[in-house]
Order: structure tokens, then C-alpha cells, then sequence
């Protein structure tokens, strides 16, 4: 995937917390991983709340110091919807291009 | 044997409870039938995400054409490449899942391959669904799950006004009748079993849902209710049926729920399915655990 500093990115099932597919760099337990990014996109929602003002859920970040996690949530009308989730190398990553470039490239995975 | 000999693809057929077809193309799961799972078209059609008639017009052109129905789905923009094959990796898992928690009586392999209405081209890995099930199994095995075919029933008050719902619990609520079961629910709605089991679960927890029934264990009351009707019990001592119906067991205690997930179930599978696989790959495999 053409984003600078990524490591490795899993499409994700919310509903089940599975990842579908996943490609990158060997290492991270991403199963466990998965079912935690598929609880974290469920209480996002919840804290919205209902009616959601502000719009759906569209990204969560998480940053480490080491680390940058994007995950995007995205338009799929199946269950409870499809997550892409991406690792990044936080020196070589810059969370506002990262967040942009992520975005342009999600709709093609679905497509 | 023979089907093991021979390379990788068929049909394994799976007696039990539910039971199945466990389909195999080249070494992996393409498909799998079970009456205990919806299937790609069930989740297709019953969430609204194709409509009846796009899918029937799609289905039509395909078989004219002698064409695979997915990647007509796909020519005529009514899912996107990427999203069927999520949906199709997620039925296969849903469908692993319930074969590996319920029970196998036998088995048998057919060497010939088999039509599948949206089979996964290339398919999925049978240890990765494996695992998956045994995973999903620890989960519920965790969790304060109820069997897929016990039957629930909202909790009194459950939808009343201000009791704030999450996401999708209005239509769980709305079917949860104290005669639809799990299995039910998910037909209905076009969803995973699995996940209709999790979303029951934290209903549960919540406190919007109860458990009526098991409609596995096949009685709706304790078993001694009906021996007495029978005549078992001899109707002398009247004060005997009331002391009775004071005890664990008896009709005005309610069943306690059972406790069906247990971890550690999946691999049932394990030996069927290697049946269907490469030698090879068998050997790779086999000593890895789940």
C-alpha cells in the first residue's frame, strides 16, 4: 500500500472481530488485535450516541510512541460493516498525510 | 482416502447436527451448505443490501451465460469485488463455526466437485476457519452465551421509552418473541450466527433479553410435570404436589440456562477435512495446533 511507514494493514470484520484479509509485515498478532479494533469501533459508536450528529463513525487514531494506528471505518451496508486497519511506523509517518492517503485508498478495497 | 490420493477438490458431507456440505477447490474451502448458517444469499438478501430482483435478474443472466454468479453480482456494480469476498470469507467462517460447535455422526468424502451458488475463488485455508471456529467457541465459551437454539424473549420493560437501544437492538427486540431462537434471529435479519450470538450475549448482560427455553433439550417444562399427568406420581397425598412444586426443578423455578460452548470442540473437523487435502500439506500441518 502506497502510505509511507506502514507496516502492515488487515481488513476487518466488526461483527466477529475477524480479520478477512491482511497483508504487511509478519509479527503482529493481528487475530487478537482485530477482535480489540472491532470492540473499539463498537464503543466509538456508542459514544456518539444515537442520532449522531457529527455523522457516523469515520476513523479512529491511536498513537504510541513508537507506534501510529489508523482505523477506517468503511461503507460496507453487511452487518455491522467492514474496518481497515493500518500499523504505521510513527518516525516515518505523519498522522495528517497518513489519515488523507488511508482515506483516498479505502473505498478500493471494497470496490 | 481416494479423495486424498487424488489432490484437493470435492465435496465433504458432513451427518450431524446441523450437518453440512463442505465444499473444497484446489486444496481450500470454496463453500459451505448448512442448514445452521445463512447463506451468502440469505446475508445478501435479507439485510437489504441486494434487492430480490437484482439478485434474480443477476442469477438468470449468469445461468443463460453458464457464468460463476458472483462476478456477475460483480459486472453488474451490485457489490463491489473486495466486499463480496468479505461477505463470502465471513459466511464461510459463520458456517465453519456452527459445523465445528455442533456434532458430527459421520462423514464422507466424494471426490467429484459440486456446484455452489457463490463459491470463494481462490477459497479460504480450512485450518485458518478452524481456528476461527475454535476461536469464536472460546469466546462464547467466555461469555455468558446462550446455545444458538435456545429460545429468547425481551426482558419486560426492554423497549419501553428511554431505555436507550444500540445499534441494531431494535430489530432483535422487535423478533425476540420467546419463540425465535438465535439461529432464527439471524436468518431473519441476514446476519452471522456468530454474530447475532454476540449481540444476544451483550443484550443479555444489559438486561434486555431472557432465555425461555432450550428448544434442544426438546421440553419446554421439567419432565416430572408430565409423568404425573401420566399417572407416575399417585395423586394420594395432598400435600405433596405443593411441597413438589417449592423444589429446584419443579415448574415454578425457572431452567437454569446450560453452559453449551465449551472450548476445544473445533478440531472434530480437523480429521475430515484432511481427508480432502494433499498429503503434502497434511504432513505440513500436522503438528500444528488450533
Amino acid at each position: 500500500m502506497a502510505v509511507d511507514g506502514v507496516r502492515a494493514a488487515a481488513l476487518v470484520d466488526i461483527a466477529t472481530g475477524m480479520v478477512i484479509r491482511s497483508a504487511g509485515e509478519e509479527g503482529t498478532d493481528l487475530v487478537a488485535a482485530a477482535v480489540s479494533m472491532a470492540d473499539e469501533a463498537r464503543v466509538a459508536r456508542a459514544v456518539l450516541g444515537p442520532g449522531r450528529p457529527g455523522g457516523d463513525l469515520d476513523e479512529i487514531a491511536l498513537v504510541t510512541k513508537g507506534r501510529l494506528h489508523l482505523i477506517k471505518i468503511l461503507g460496507s451496508r453487511l452487518g455491522e460493516g467492514m474496518l481497515l486497519f493500518v500499523d504505521l511506523d510513527r518516525t516515518q509517518a505523519n498522522i495528517a498525510l497518513a489519515s488523507l492517503r488511508v482515506g483516498q485508498l479505502a473505498p478500493a478495497v471494497l470496490a | 482416502m481416494v479423495c486424498a490420493a487424488a489432490g484437493m477438490s470435492g465435496v465433504l458431507r458432513v451427518t450431524g447436527d446441523p450437518g453440512g456440505a463442505i465444499h473444497l477447490a484446489d486444496g481450500s474451502v470454496a463453500a459451505i451448505e448448512t442448514p445452521g448458517a445463512p447463506s451468502p444469499e440469505v446475508l445478501l438478501l435479507r439485510s437489504h443490501r441486494v434487492s430480490e430482483s437484482a439478485w434474480d435478474t443477476a442469477f438468470a443472466t449468469a445461468a443463460a451465460a453458464g457464468g460463476p454468479m458472483g462476478a456477475e453480482l460483480v459486472r453488474r456494480e451490485i457489490v463491489g469485488a473486495g466486499e463480496l469476498e468479505g461477505l463470502l470469507r465471513t459466511a464461510l467462517a459463520d458456517a465453519m463455526f456452527v459445523l465445528a460447535s455442533g456434532t458430527v455422526e459421520e462423514y464422507r468424502a466424494e471426490p467429484e466437485p459440486a456446484d455452489a451458488v457463490l463459491p470463494l475463488r481462490p477459497g479460504a485455508a480450512a485450518d485458518v476457519l478452524l481456528a476461527e471456529a475454535s476461536r469464536r467457541i472460546r469466546v462464547l465459551a467466555a461469555l455468558p452465551a446462550r446455545h444458538d437454539r435456545d429460545r429468547i424473549v425481551a426482558a419486560a420493560g426492554a423497549a419501553r421509552p428511554g431505555v436507550r437501544l444500540g445499534e441494531g437492538q431494535d430489530e432483535i427486540l422487535a423478533l425476540a418473541d420467546g419463540r425465535r431462537t438465535a439461529r432464527d434471529m439471524a436468518f431473519a435479519l441476514g446476519r452471522g450466527v456468530y454474530a447475532t450470538l454476540l449481540q444476544l450475549a451483550r443484550m443479555h448482560q444489559a438486561g434486555l433479553l431472557a432465555t425461555v427455553s432450550s428448544r434442544a433439550d426438546g421440553a419446554d417444562g421439567p419432565p416430572g410435570a408430565d409423568e404425573r399427568e401420566r399417572g407416575g406420581v399417585p395423586p394420594v397425598a395432598s400435600a405433596l404436589p405443593r411441597r413438589q412444586r417449592d423444589a429446584p426443578g419443579s415448574p415454578s423455578s425457572p431452567t437454569p440456562p446450560r453452559r453449551p460452548w465449551q472450548a476445544g470442540r473445533a478440531p472434530e473437523l480437523r480429521a475430515p477435512l484432511g481427508l480432502l487435502r494433499p498429503r503434502a500439506a497434511r504432513d505440513a500441518n500436522s503438528g500444528e495446533t488450533a
